[in-house]
């Protein structure tokens, strides 16, 4: 009898296992197709990729062409410069609006001052502005300052000097940062402000300032938030190419990111588009190897601040 | 993570902070070296393994450094003598063949000439004026872009000794694709013919067909072939965001044959509505054409669904007779298909005939407009437009895709064009432009970007699936022109 049922409920949640996971995997793989054609097609013959699909793979097709052509490629700059180039962008874009965030979030959440409430949902607000709009003025503001002249005056104040940082590295990651720090503060105050208020104020109790507890209590107990958050940064920086275009585009070829690099490689009318596999995998190893290293982090994250403790 | 981690990662940001400052500052170089220094000492606390990353941030300060040294200002440019050019051109060869060009330049003149490719061209030449980055030569893929910049200021026109010196090279209808309401702003940089039709000579000889001489030559052949159980076209118009575009180089050059070019003119300008019997008529033309049952193979089952590039296997491996592209299609057949060498296989070309006497050719290309006024950018403009410039670009072309055989895609209609440095496929590209008596550029790339770039492309869509008819499709179009 006892047995029976041992082996009644077994199988039935063996049953129940099979068809509850089922549909995830087959969604995991319906996801995955594209991905796995781009795969596949990265190694197929220019003539393969323009006549059939990639389901009709023949090893005569196979070819590690295309991966030589894009790594070897030197038509603005050379595919080393190019990531060497991404990660000058993507770093500085990453590790500098958390730094910032971090300390605003703590100040949103823990420190009580005036108008505290309004100046957070002001700064919120702001990832409701589309960045395209202000791209131009953005450039503009690197290329030629900001000016305003004060009217019956005649005087003209400069609230920004002329940079001059267009075409530079530093002209892609000063605009990431400047519009990652709405979302950055966003979720790092919800994660920061659900930290239990106990553990505040026996700190305080014990003598520590703001600058203490965000150093030795926030910040380590903030690190899933702070790893999740790099990881959306890092892949959009990145894997942009609007921001960079319009900050370096022609002016400095030797600064543009790989995302340019490889659209380049595509030629007019897309003469060269059988190169664009073959260049999506190049470009995704990177962001690849981010992901996986700071994975365990990443759906913790995803639930920060989705309950409060 | 470890404490020294996170005074490793302030570390980082107080790196990135001095260094911004360095930016701002006048004294670059001296910035940055103390952002390397103060960098080192911050560092010594860090984690080794956070000091790759300390390494790539110095790296960045000094290529920074090199990239502000080498930018400069305006002025600065002028005293080097450097001069910049942008264009959609961007594969390795082109930008390789168009560097290579410029070379022989620089040693005469000691004037320095850097070209970019950019993947967006359009949208970035529209931001770089707008941000007051413009390049100091462009290279506009569409004459009604750069007439748009000219009539904005944005736009030098040419000075007249450079305009006479370069106009000598051109016949009038190539030289007037750059004049903007009286005023000279472009200079020819490269000529595509579109009034070409595809075709393997052997299989012509095969069959018994012969060229066909004239339209109604065309439609006899396409009949016979149909007749005879073969597919006489292979077409195509799917290409991404701009499907359509191979259907309306058809009713160009359908146009330019029975219109005329006065009335093609018109039709660019507005002056002639796309509800006009000449429009309307070339929609129905193109229409039959593509109707007749057996008359086209499309690969990817409809016309619209076949990508324009994926024409070039199925013309090869006899799927069709014919196919209608213009001259840069050689780009696009299948990777050792031999071109107009009398070889079994060999693709060849002949023009795109019309019933008329004339000889009019539909062709694209490039124009180079300057957005800077000094002495040397004329220099440059003046080589551009010289058949020395073309001759060169298509000898380091040719170099850089491997030489001897190989197809460059470009072309030009320059006077004193060296035609031994063409291919024998090519030097009949050459042939039919210098032989032309009417040269009309692209109307989609002349009219405003909402119709030409947008509606033409659409609603010929549209009538090519049998959504519309020819007439509802003219109708919609003429209602978009702006």
């Amino acid at each position: 009898m006892a047995v029976s049922m041992n082996a009644d409920s077994g199988l039935g949640s063996i049953l129940y296992r099979g068809l509850s996971r089922f549909p995830m995997w087959a969604f995991a793989l319906l996801w995955l197709l594209p991905s796995l054609g781009l795969f596949l097609n990265s190694f197929r013959s220019r003539d393969a990729q323009r006549n059939s699909g990639f389901w009709t793979l023949s090893p005569n097709d196979l070819t590690l062409e295309h991966y030589e052509t894009v790594l070897g490629a030197s038509s603005v700059n050379s595919m080393g410069d190019s990531l060497l180039n991404s990660l000058a962008i993507s770093i500085p874009a990453t590790i500098i609006p958390i730094a910032i965030a971090a300390f605003a979030a703590y100040g949103f959440a823990w420190i009580d001052f005036k108008g505290r409430k309004w100046m957070f949902i002001g700064t919120v607000s702001l990832m409701a502005i589309p960045l395209q709009v202000a791209l131009i003025p953005l450039l503009r503001m690197y290329v030629s300052g900001a000016h305003y002249t004060l009217p019956f005056l005649d005087k003209t104040l400069t609230l920004v000097p002329a940079w001059g940082v267009n075409g530079t590295a530093t002209a892609v990651w000063l605009t990431h940062t400047g519009f990652a720090m709405p979302f950055a503060i966003f979720l790092l105050h919800n994660y920061i402000s659900s930290l239990p208020k106990d553990i505040f104020e026996s700190a305080r109790i014990d003598g520590a300032d703001h600058f203490t507890i965000f150093w030795r209590l926030v910040l380590p107990l903030s690190i899933p938030v702070l790893a999740a958050f790099a990881i959306f940064q890092f892949l959009w920086t990145w894997n942009d190419f609007l921001i960079a275009l319009t900050m370096i585009g022609s002016a400095n070829p030797d600064a543009l990111p790989t995302t340019i690099t490889i659209a380049n490689l595509a030629g007019d009318f897309g003469r060269n588009e059988h190169l664009l596999p073959a260049g999506a995998f190049v470009q995704a190893f990177i962001p690849l190897v981010v992901f996986f290293a700071l994975q365990r982090y990443f759906v913790r994250g995803l639930l920060a601040g989705s309950v409060k403790g | 993570m470890s404490f020294s981690r996170w005074k490793s990662l302030l570390a980082l940001l107080a790196v990135a902070v001095l260094f911004l400052a360095a930016c701002s500052g006048d004294e670059v170089t001296d910035a940055a070296e103390t952002v390397a220094e103060g960098a080192d000492e911050v560092v010594e606390e860090a984690e080794e393994a956070m000091e790759d990353e300390e390494a790539m941030e110095e790296e960045e300060a000094m290529e920074e450094e090199e990239a502000m040294e080498e930018e400069g200002d305006g002025e600065a440019m002028a005293d080097t003598g450097t001069v910049t050019i942008t264009g959609p051109e961007r594969t390795e060869q082109d930008v390789a063949a168009l560097n290579a060009a410029f070379a022989p330049f620089t040693e005469e003149t000691g004037i320095e000439v850097v070209y970019t490719g950019s993947a967006d061209w359009e949208a970035e030449i529209n931001v770089a004026v707008e941000g007051g980055t413009a390049p100091d030569i462009s290279f506009f893929p569409q004459p009604g872009k750069l007439a748009d910049f000219a009539r904005d200021g944005h736009l030098k026109a040419l000075p007249d000794a450079t305009s006479s010196a370069a106009s000598a090279n051109w016949d009038a209808g190539s030289w007037a694709f750059g004049t903007v309401d009286g005023g000279q702003y472009g200079i020819p940089a490269k000529t595509d013919l579109k009034s070409l039709v595809w075709y393997q000579p052997a299989r012509f000889e095969a069959l018994g067909y012969s060229i066909p001489e004239t339209w109604d030559d065309l439609l006899a052949l396409t009949d016979q072939a149909i007749a005879d159980g073969n597919t006489p076209w292979c077409v195509g118009i799917e290409s991404g965001q701009a499907t359509g575009w191979p259907f309306t180089d058809w009713i160009e050059d359908i146009m330019l044959r029975t219109a005329g070019p006065d009335a093609y003119d018109q039709w660019v300008t507005g002056d002639l509505d796309f509800t006009d019997p000449a429009v309307v008529g070339a929609f129905e033309a193109v229409g039959e054409l593509w109707n007749k049952p057996g008359a086209v193979f499309a690969s990817g089952g409809t016309i619209a669904a076949t990508n324009f590039g994926d024409n070039g296997t199925p013309l090869v491996e006899g799927d069709c007779l014919m196919h209608r592209q213009a001259s840069f299609f050689g780009g696009f057949l299948p990777e050792g298909t031999p071109a107009a060498d009398g070889s079994e296989g060999a693709v060849d070309v002949f023009y795109f005939p019309g019933n008329g006497t004339d000889r009019p050719i539909l062709v694209a290309g490039t124009l180079a407009a300057a957005f800077h006024d000094r002495a040397e950018i004329w220099q440059v403009m003046e080589y551009i437009g010289s058949a020395e410039y073309a001759n060169t670009r298509q000898a380091a072309q040719k170099e850089a895709l491997g030489g001897e055989g190989a197809l460059t895609g470009f072309a030009s209609a320059v006077k004193g064009l060296d035609s031994s440095l063409f291919e024998p496929l090519e030097q009949s590209f050459v042939e039919i432009m210098a032989t032309a008596d009417v040269a009309r550029f692209d109307a989609s790339d002349l009219m405003p970007a909402d119709v030409g770039a947008g509606t033409f492309w659409s609603e010929g869509t549209s009538f090519v699936n049998g959504d519309k008819t020819a007439q509802e499709a003219a109708e919609a179009i003429e209602a978009s022109w702006p």
